[in-house]
């Protein structure tokens, strides 16, 4: 009996959404056209980060100091002839970074005393940073290299003398190609959004419509209402999801996929399931759509931020560790890179899956539970 | 003639009014944002956890270890001298990075010779990973330089000698490097093209949906009409919305704000009406009003975050990347926003973006106003 009731109330919901070919063709868009563009775009790491040179000295030493400023870190913009143009360049953010080298490099530098100028554009504080170490890196090398030279040491002998050679390897992403990180993460967070807002709409629509009240006076019960509610869109978000984890993140973007998809996507059933009941949640308090995407909105952006995405957790304030806790989208994103990039199993992430289960369910509960009070 | 576009904005006024909810939540939720970024948002990356396979179990090891325990950057998690122990630990994301020091490393430090040892680097998430690297590369370097020092001393040689190149930075425009300068004005401009987009996108396709757009096609008001009347309220509103944030970003998070706060009103003055303007022009095109908010949410809040120079400079990306950043009116917004908070230039510099912004503002309502038509079907 029950299943005859959710069957049929199910099969409305899907054709409600294949009827609506925009909204399809916009998350194809969502899964496809804005992950790559995540992907594409560069984000707080350095690359090709733009320098102009201001060389007075133009000697050997000068031009083989700043042939040094290479790809994939640094990229040279222009070469400027004026301090005028120097200040041109940073003010208006055509470069981040200036190097200046004064008339009387080429001497000093054989008198063991040369100076450079380095000008950084200070606004993006945390790019800048890194930007300086690596510039001042650049120095030091160049500076050992002219000191071998001066000394007569070859460089074989200069590894004979005593220091300690970090070999630093980049364990999941040897080259760092951020790329993998943000198109995944994109995805992530789309279907969390998606699943949401989709679930949300369906249900408020029945509210602006007011036909509502014709599902009330059905058979229905209120869980097998959200169920069916909830049910197209775990469908869709995870076709979607495949297509922008095979179509741009894998196909694109070449990120490698190293853990099991099926266990993935098993827990991705129960993820998105979640977070569609958040939805189910706002829905049951908001009166249209647009009071459900701000109020979407106010609990996304929050856990969004919380995720560890943008803040690693372990430097995140300890207030936050904790409020992190209660966001399914922390332990979704912790799970999802665990499985599809480190190749882990089950044995390393179940804890993200309680997690998820958890959250998940409270959520649910919480709109089957208001859903009962506003509409005895 | 204006008279009929102050009907229009008097009706949608009174419209907004009528939905305190909403209203209300349309500055709520920015200024939540506000305060999370502006409070919560460290970046920077700090204590993160390491680990050390420690084969060589001496006193050198040791200090070796406390050279990066003693940073405020790692926080130890283990040392121990099981490799099977580390590696679950850089798996489970327990530790990020694992240092292994090979047995033998006191006898090779203590005997003047050259030693390697491995550094595994957690990299699945880039910019972390990045900026591990700089650190293990700083920390190891300082202890490998000090023993050149050492033995190049014991040489006879003078040690200053060994820099014969150095190099000299100084910081412009920000120059205690702090994140919330770039972070809380940047957030700003993302809140200011989300939101008021949001709320534009709302304007046609909802009175399409309850039926009462043939209240606006049978009235006299002509097309333009319609949309200005129906774009002022909503611009002005927003404009609202910047003054209140532009008042905490100084007031509550103390941002360095050093250039002319009416070149940056200007800006802002066009931006509203521009985010407006796109929030409309997808309210014509669309159907449904969860199409519109799909729409409009996916062509603001991407889009922005990633191209407008919020974390990256524009000059860094690629010809694509650069290409996108030109049809972001935040792009334009965010060099009018970095001038005026960091940089304090003369008016002449915000001229290019000013214009490009009354421009695009000008197509966008060009188009709403070609897609708008007063016909049924």
């Amino acid at each position: 009996m029950m299943w005859r009731r959710l069957n049929a109330m199910i099969g409305k919901e899907f054709l409600q959404l294949f009827r609506d070919v925009p909204i399809l063709f916009i998350l194809t868009w969502a899964f496809t056209g804005i992950i790559y563009l995540t992907g594409h775009a560069i984000s707080m790491e350095i690359r090709d980060y733009p320098v102009v040179v201001y060389d007075l000295s133009q000697g050997s030493h000068s031009r083989e100091l700043v042939s040094r400023l290479q790809k994939p870190y640094f990229k040279v913009v222009d070469y400027v002839y004026s301090d005028a143009e120097v200040t041109a360049f940073l003010d208006g953010g055509k470069a981040s970074l200036a190097v200046i080298i004064p008339p009387d490099f080429e001497h000093r530098v054989n008198e063991g005393n040369a100076r450079f100028q380095v000008i950084s554009d200070g606004t993006l504080s945390v790019t800048a940073t890194i930007a300086g170490g690596h510039i001042a890196e650049i120095a030091n090398t160049f500076s050992r290299d002219i000191l071998l030279k001066q000394v007569g040491l070859t460089s074989a002998e200069f590894e004979r003398l005593p220091q300690v050679d970090a070999r630093i390897r980049i364990a999941y992403n040897e080259n760092l190609t951020h790329a993998w990180f943000s198109s995944m993460l994109e995805m992530l967070n789309m279907a969390t959004m998606v699943a949401a807002l989709l679930t949300a709409a369906a249900m408020v629509r029945e509210k602006e419509y007011g036909t509502l009240e014709q599902l009330m006076v059905s058979p229905l019960r209120p869980a097998e209402l959200f169920v069916a509610k909830i049910v197209p869109t775990v469908v869709m978000v995870l076709l979607f999801s495949l297509l922008a984890l095979f179509g741009v993140i894998k196909g694109v973007f070449d990120t490698p996929i190293r853990g099991s998809i099926l266990l993935f996507y098993s827990v991705s059933v129960v993820y998105v399931f979640a977070a569609a009941s958040l939805g189910l949640a706002i829905a049951v308090l908001a009166r249209n759509i647009a009071q459900a995407t701000m109020m979407l909105l106010l609990i996304l952006f929050p856990m969004m931020f919380l995720s560890g995405a943008f803040t690693p957790p372990e430097s995140m304030a300890p207030w936050m560790q904790y409020a992190s806790l209660i966001s399914p989208l922390r332990y979704y994103i912790d799970f999802g890179y665990q499985v599809l990039f480190k190749g882990n199993g089950l044995a390393e992430v179940w804890p993200d899956i309680v997690g998820i289960f958890v959250v998940g369910a409270v959520m649910f509960s919480f709109a089957v539970w208001r859903f009962r009070q506003v509409y005895k | 003639m204006f008279e009929r576009s102050l009907a229009i904005a008097k009706k949608e006024t009174r419209e907004l009014m009528r939905d305190p909810v909403y209203l209300g939540l349309s500055f709520l939720v920015p200024v939540c944002i506000m305060l999370l970024f502006g409070y919560g948002l460290t970046m920077d990356v700090k204590h993160l956890p390491i680990a050390f396979v420690d084969h060589d179990r001496t006193a050198i090891s040791r200090d070796y270890i406390d050279r990066y325990v003693h940073s405020e950057y790692f926080d130890l998690i283990a040392v121990t001298s099981e490799q099977g122990d580390a590696t679950h630990l850089l798996k489970t994301g327990r530790a990020r990075v694992i240092v292994d020091i090979p047995s033998g490393f006191a006898r090779s430090v203590m005997g003047e010779e050259p030693v390697s040892l491995g550094v595994t680097v957690d990299g699945s998430f880039p910019t972390r990973g990045q900026v591990t690297y700089g650190y293990v590369m700083v920390i190891n370097g300082l202890y490998s330089q000090e023993l050149l020092t050492q033995f190049i001393q014991r040489q006879g040689i003078n040690p200053d000698a060994i820099l014969p190149v150095s190099m000299e930075l100084s910081v412009w425009y920000n120059p205690s490097l702090e994140s919330k300068n770039f972070i809380v004005p940047g957030i700003m401009v993302i809140i200011l093209m989300l939101f008021p987009a949001l709320l534009g996108a709302l304007l046609i396709v909802r009175e399409r949906e309850a039926g009462t757009i043939f209240n606006l096609f049978a009235s006299p008001a002509r097309r333009w009409e319609i949309l200005f009347g129906k774009a002022v309220p909503y611009s002005l509103v927003t404009f609202l919305e910047y003054l209140i944030l532009f008042t905490m970003s100084v007031w509550l998070f103390d941002v360095r704000f050093i250039g002319s706060f009416w070149v940056l009103s200007v800006g802002a003055l066009l931006y509203s009406f521009c985010t407006i303007g796109i929030g409309l022009l997808v309210s014509v095109l669309t159907r449904s009003q969860l199409a519109a908010m799909l729409v409009t949410f996916l062509i603001t809040v991407t889009p922005a975050f990633n191209y407008s120079g919020f974390l990256a400079p524009v000059a860094s990306q690629d010809a694509v990347g650069q290409f996108a950043a030109s049809l972001v009116p935040a792009t334009y917004f965010m060099d009018i926003v970095r001038g005026c908070y960091l940089k304090g230039l003369g008016l002449e510099h915000y001229a290019g973006s000013l214009l490009a912004l009354a421009a695009y503002t000008a197509v966008l309502y060009i188009l709403a106003w070609l897609a708008l038509r007063k016909r049924v079907g």
